[in-house]
């Protein structure tokens, strides 16, 4: 190897998105040009909320976990368990390993258990509230759930990040075993749906509201007539861990993290400006070992069919990457699935790239004149992918980029020299 | 209520707050040992309970030594005879 820097290589993927149970679910519906955004009807019922939206998880039996373990898990943890669960067999063990660490984290707490939990506190019959639902609000419910769960004894990081929680927690796993301070981890967002959250979007003009009558178009990033976010749910979890441990095991490789970036916007706490989001991605190169951007060959972008947030980040890529770079957003398809999105884009998009094609952005028919600043996949299509860029940014202001390499036996062959 | 009552109610109640099987509901059952409940079990219990039979349980010190089905049932008796 030229370099003493540690190599960190993805060895298992885990989901549950709305297309149901499954991290190869997501690349074949997203191939398929598939969209799980429905109408809510629960929506429907809440005045002043424009939007009818949303993408939820299939009704899915957790029935077979534990009860002394799923009593303290609202949704948003069962989903956390079936996607660890995935990812940890994918990564050939049954159980979690002696020295992984754990990076999880949600967007909010569990709203509907909250909204319970508040109801019963002001018609005064606190004494009604049993013990689980203390460990369901907790901001780090899904972490202590999973470590429970799965007897993760090492350490664990609930960072929390909103939309970028699911990609950040990915890139602060890698960063650690970079620096030595663990050599394995489970890592990845998670998030379940209320209509409190599409709420929050619609407060701000930010929730999609123009196709309630035909919801699958309703999520259109980078389209002129794109109206706002769709409102989702989900998990993404990776298993990471160095590629001599890799080598060692005989493990599957998906991909090697190659550089992580993140920074935080400043000038706005709701709106993201290209400035940032350029620095963001410029800080992922150099993260990778100042990796000049002509090495990235395809950007999988946050994009979540915003106003303001699709023309920021085009601009920002073309800026950083010149109008020639290819780019997708995959909330077409299942809407933004909050904290899980940048973790569940980035196993899509490994899929994608193992297969050498790469999903069209869905809805995406008339780009918006100040998007057409980059090449947009507007066909699915057939595509070696070598180097790719995962986007993800969030209210509040956190941005992050993580650099992914796929060609699995370069990394293992340059480990070998 | 009758004994039988207070036992049907009992069992059903906990059957199906803490997913236990009919064949383990034995008055000898230790709440602990036999049906594997712990001590975040123990408050739930209390407040199924309460619901199951409208009847204030928590302030009572008395709860707290049952540890066996039956404790339960005599408790249970006891309490509502009384009112």
């Amino acid at each position: 190897m030229g370099s003493s820097k540690k190599r960190v290589v993805i060895t298992g993927v885990g989901a549950v998105s709305p297309y149901g149970a499954g991290a190869n679910l997501l690349a074949q519906n997203m191939l398929n040009g598939v969209s799980s955004v429905k109408f809510n009807a629960e929506l429907a019922d809440i005045a002043d909320i424009s939007s009818r939206v949303s993408s939820t998880v299939p009704e899915m039996d957790f029935s077979y976990i534990p009860r002394t373990y799923r009593r303290s898990m609202s949704k948003m943890s069962l989903y956390a368990y079936a996607a660890v669960k995935e990812a940890l067999n994918c990564a050939g063990f049954n159980t979690a390993p002696d020295g992984a660490s754990l990076y999880l984290g949600s967007t909010i707490s569990a709203m509907e258990t909250w909204v319970e939990f508040v109801e019963k506190y002001k018609k005064k019959e606190f004494d009604t509230i049993k013990t689980s639902v203390v460990f369901q609000v907790m901001n780090h419910s899904p972490l202590a759930n999973i470590a429970q769960s799965f007897d993760i004894k090492g350490p664990g990081f609930g960072t929390c990040t909103a939309c970028a929680t699911g990609l950040i927690n990915v890139g602060l796993a890698y960063q650690s075993i970079v620096g030595g301070f663990t050599d394995k981890a489970i890592c990845g967002g998670t998030d379940e749906y209320h209509p409190i959250m599409t709420a929050c979007f619609s407060i701000m003009n930010a929730a999609s509201s123009l196709f309630n009558d035909d919801p699958q178009k309703a999520s259109r990033p980078f389209d002129k007539d794109r109206c706002g976010i769709v409102c989702g749910e989900g998990c993404g979890i990776l298993f990471i861990e160095t590629l001599e441990s890799a080598l060692e095991r005989g493990a599957k490789i998906y991909g090697e993290i190659l550089g992580f970036g993140t920074n935080t916007e400043t000038k706005s706490i709701s709106h993201p400006s290209r400035q940032c989001i350029s620095e963001c991605m410029r800080l992922a190169l150099k993260n990778a070992g100042g990796m000049d951007p002509s090495c990235i060959d395809f950007v999988n972008s946050h994009a979540t069919s915003t106003i303001a947030g699709d023309v920021e980040e085009s601009q920002a890529i073309k800026e950083v990457f010149g109008k020639d770079m290819r780019v997708n957003s995959l909330k077409g398809h299942i809407g933004h699935t909050m904290a899980a999105s940048g973790a569940l884009e980035l196993i899509a998009m490994l899929d994608m790239a193992a297969q050498g094609k790469a999903a069209a952005t869905l809805n995406l028919e008339n780009p918006d004149p100040d998007c057409r600043c980059v090449n947009h996949i507007v066909k699915t299509q057939e595509l070696k992918i070598n180097t790719f860029m995962k986007n993800s940014f969030a209210l509040g202001g956190t941005n992050c980029s993580l650099i992914i390499g796929t060609c699995v036996k370069d990394a293992i062959k340059d480990a070998l020299i | 209520m009758t004994r039988e009552e207070i036992v049907k109610t009992v069992n059903d109640a906990l059957m199906k707050e803490f997913e236990l099987p009919e064949d383990k509901m034995k008055p000898e059952a230790n709440f602990f040992a036999d049906l594997g409940l712990d001590s975040l079990d123990a408050v739930d219990m209390v407040i199924v309970l309460e619901q199951a039979f409208k009847v204030k349980l928590r302030a009572n010190y008395q709860v707290g030594k049952i540890i066996t089905l039956n404790d339960l049932y005599n408790y249970i008796e006891e309490l509502t005879n009384k009112n």
